[in-house]
């Protein structure tokens, strides 16, 4: 009987049901939808972050002082200590080597030559990474170009494939370039060295960095390697990572905790526990948060990803309103089925059980519903705004997780909605209820 | 109808049914907070998220075109003419000297009190006071390269200086490898005067261009350069998080505004016995529905002006506890939540007319 009544409900009543459905439906995809956003929030904005270069630094421990002005070496360091390059693929094994997103290692050096038609070049000249494969499976890609977005290219970045024993491939900064009339295709001869030959660079582009590396030259790591002499030497790395927010916890020195607590310090992802581990992995190495870029994507990470939960209750607040109004209604519009039910003799348990198993199986299934639906509209709107890399994230923002506490929420809000509407329902009188509405 | 003036079925209506006409004042007062709340916080979102952005330091670089004869010295009055009140304007003098142990190192001249305000990033155990002149301020990495942190031995080509070293700098940049000291005893000392000034435009990309052309204009000879991948970021996140928000204001709008229209207008199909009552007594479809609507725009309103004042409240208190500054309630948002209780109220009363006007009074009446 209890389930025929259940059943009949569903089938006649469909309007009642359908609105009650509709605004759960409503509420878990808003619901979910700013969940599934403010959780994965964090990750898009440190992409675009990305865009304010590396946030830990790497050098020699045994270093010299930089003399640096304005990103100009003005007494350039002369031997010094250099990090070996093969070392590098060790940052693929440290604790948190999948929030490693970009490694950029650099190798200073002058470049001193003729370009074919005959002007000198004494320029300063960088090694770097352009399209590296860090580590061997699943091998990080990465390099320069993709760890400074804001650098314009005309042309086509150098190789490191297309370094050989005698030449290779290179780009000329904007002010070089147009000092020395360099266009894509001129060959610039090196002199030889002590120990190394001549070689030829081939400049493949014209870059434009607004900062003093429009007065260098960028070449491949292997052939500054080469011209320098110094195999799988290199000067600095920058490495651009994911972390977590610095905290007070977080400025804590490892050293001076208990091991339990160094453990937790260890395991958070913090620029400095991040630094503190690339050290261990890179023997003589030293390495820094870039405070100036680490300290305020902080901030700003904090402040929008603080915006999206704040939202995110908002939506969920006025969700929870929206459906245990629609529930009361729903309930109250009953009032002479129960006054029937009542007087033909079903216990208030029994009543009430009907109602809240209605409202129970409504916000299951609209709330699974809403789920899918949320999920789909997140997708739509991450991959609408943050349209960047790729078409993969359009579809990726179906968690798991979510599910079971979108259906739970509409469930606890659904009945608690139910329940002082069925409680006013249960003690009025069944003859009052039936006499008024006849 | 005549005998009942339309006023008193209203004003009867909304007393008698106090629970339902209340629980309607609800949900039109939660869509009305709601409505405001995002709006308020929409509306200064671009204001605080570039606020935010200051915590990056400087957006425009001013160098002179010959570092050893630095700026002019009124260039600072200048940019203070041309920039806008709260950008924040450091100056800076390199030189090189060498350090008690015989190593090259960057010394710099600047004003504290403006670097501590524009380079917050900047990790100092203590900061030196602006008056003294004989303070230091060390880089991590050069203090390595001293004796004496506390008395700190420089020489520039045969002038020697000595300082007191009071606090030491953490940056991970540049900085780590210099030494700091106040701009007029590096002046005095190297006879070498500024030579570059950081600013820190507040604003999108758009006022730091126009500042930008300010400056050149105003600075003729001087080098005037962004840089570049702050002021690109910036816009692009703002305006990431400007259209996000957007969509989140929309998506929740819609939500609340579709459940209001769904009680609304259930409370109203519960009430065609009233209905058909009235027009079993003589009442016009049109003058009926005219009442439904009268009813539902008075609790509209009621929950605007409620709304208004709920969801400025939200909106501070969020503001607050998000950005630490408050956003006050503004007048500009009422218009749209105004408009948007109004259409939702319209379509609740209007929606089940077709419901309505195929009853038949007898049939309703008579109970089936």
């Amino acid at each position: 009987m209890f389930f025929r009544l259940l059943m009949e409900s569903f089938r006649r009543q469909r309007r009642r049901k359908l609105l009650a459905g509709l605004a759960i439906l409503l509420g878990t995809t808003a619901v979910t939808a700013m969940l599934a956003l403010a959780t994965t929030i964090g990750d898009r904005i440190h992409q675009e972050l990305a865009v304010y270069g590396a946030n830990i630094v790497v050098y020699p421990a045994a270093d010299q002082l930089e003399v640096k002005v304005g990103g100009v070496d003005v007494k350039p360091v002369s031997g010094g200590a250099l990090l070996h390059e093969s070392d590098l693929a060790k940052l693929r094994g440290i604790f948190w080597a999948n929030n490693i997103t970009g490694v950029s290692p650099e190798l200073p050096i002058r470049v001193v030559g003729k370009t074919a038609s005959g002007m000198s070049v004494d320029a300063a000249a960088t090694g770097l990474w352009f399209d590296h494969f860090l580590g061997k499976a699943d091998a990080l890609k990465t390099g320069t170009a993709a760890m400074h977005p804001w650098w314009k290219i005309q042309g086509s970045w150098p190789k490191e494939e297309a370094t050989t024993d005698t030449g290779s491939e290179a780009v000329a900064g904007t002010v070089l370039a147009s000092h020395l009339h360099l266009t894509p295709g001129t060959v610039i001869q090196t002199n030889a060295g002590g120990n190394t030959a001549s070689r030829s660079l081939r400049i493949t582009g014209i870059v434009s960095a607004g900062d003093d590396t429009d007065n260098q030259l960028l070449l491949p790591l292997n052939a500054a390697q080469q011209i320098a002499g110094t195999p799988d030497a290199v000067r600095r790395v920058e490495v651009s990572a994911r972390t977590k927010p610095e905290d007070t916890f977080a400025r804590k020195d490892p050293d001076t905790l208990s091991p339990a607590q160094r453990e937790i310090w260890y395991c958070r992802p913090y620029a400095n526990s991040i630094a503190y581990q690339i050290r261990e992995a890179i023997p003589g190495a030293r390495a820094e948060q870039v405070r100036r870029v680490e300290q305020s994507e902080g901030t700003v990470l904090k402040r929008i990803s603080g915006l999206m939960w704040l939202i995110s209750a908002a939506a969920l607040l006025a969700a929870g309103f929206a459906v245990s109004a629609a529930m009361a209604t729903a309930i109250l519009e009953r009032q002479g089925e129960i006054g029937l039910m009542r007087s033909l003799g079903a216990s208030k348990t029994t009543v009430a059980l009907l109602f809240y198993t209605e409202a129970g199986l409504l916000a299951v299934f609209a709330g699974g519903l809403g789920y899918l639906a949320g999920s789909g509209l997140a997708g739509w709107l991450g991959a609408r705004i943050f349209a960047s890399e790729g078409p993969a994230s359009a579809g990726s923002l179906l968690i798991p997780v979510l599910f079971p506490v979108v259906v739970t929420l509409a469930l606890l809000v659904a009945l608690a909605g139910s329940t002082p509407a069925i409680r006013r329902a249960l003690t009025t009188d069944p003859s009052a209820i039936l006499r008024a509405g006849a | 109808m005549s005998g009942l003036s339309m006023s008193s079925i209203l004003r009867r209506s909304l007393i008698h049914r106090r629970t339902r006409s209340f629980s309607a004042l609800i949900a039109l007062t939660v869509s009305a907070a709601v409505a405001t709340a995002l709006l308020t916080l929409y509306a200064d979102l671009d204001s605080k998220l570039h606020r935010e952005f200051r915590s990056f330091g400087a957006n425009v670089v001013v160098t002179a075109p010959d570092q050893a004869h630095g700026l002019p010295p009124d260039t600072l009055k200048k940019i203070g003419l041309v920039t806008s009140p709260d950008a924040r304007i450091a100056e800076f003098g390199y030189a090189v000297a060498t350090t008690d142990r015989g190593t090259p190192v960057v010394v710099a001249g600047t004003d504290f009190g403006a670097i501590r305000e524009l380079n917050s990033w900047w990790q100092v155990d203590t900061w030196p006071s602006s008056t003294q002149t004989d303070v230091a301020l060390l880089g991590q990495r050069a203090a390595q390269f001293v004796t004496n942190e506390h008395s700190v031995q420089l020489d520039f080509a045969g002038h020697p200086l000595t300082l007191r070293g009071v606090g030491k700098l953490r940056t991970g940049g540049d900085e780590d490898s210099r030494i700091y000291l106040p701009l007029a005893a590096f002046s005095a000392w190297t006879g070498t005067q500024a030579s570059v000034i950081e600013i820190q435009i507040p604003g999108g990309a758009s006022e730091v261009e126009a500042s930008i052309t300010r400056l050149r204009e105003a600075l003729p000879g001087m080098k005037v350069e962004p840089v570049r991948q702050l002021v690109e970021g910036e816009s692009r996140i703002v305006d990431k998080t400007h259209a996000l928000m957007y969509g989140a204001v929309l998506l929740i709008a819609l939500t609340v505004a579709v459940s209001v229209l769904a009680t609304l207008s259930a409370s109203v199909l519960e009430r065609r016995r009233d209905f058909a009552l009235m027009k079993a007594l003589g009442g016009t479809q049109s003058s009926l529905m005219a009442m439904f609507l009268f009813e539902a725009l008075i609790l509209a309103l009621g929950g605007v002006v409620a709304g208004y004042v709920l969801g400025s409240a939200a909106a501070w208190t969020i503001g607050k506890i998000n950005f630490h500054t408050a956003s006050w309630p503004r007048i500009g948002v009422l218009p749209l939540v105004l408009l948007l209780n109004l259409v939702i109220a319209t379509l609740a009363a209007l929606l089940p007319v077709r419901v309505l006007r195929s009853l038949e009074p007898a049939a309703l009446l008579k109970g089936e």
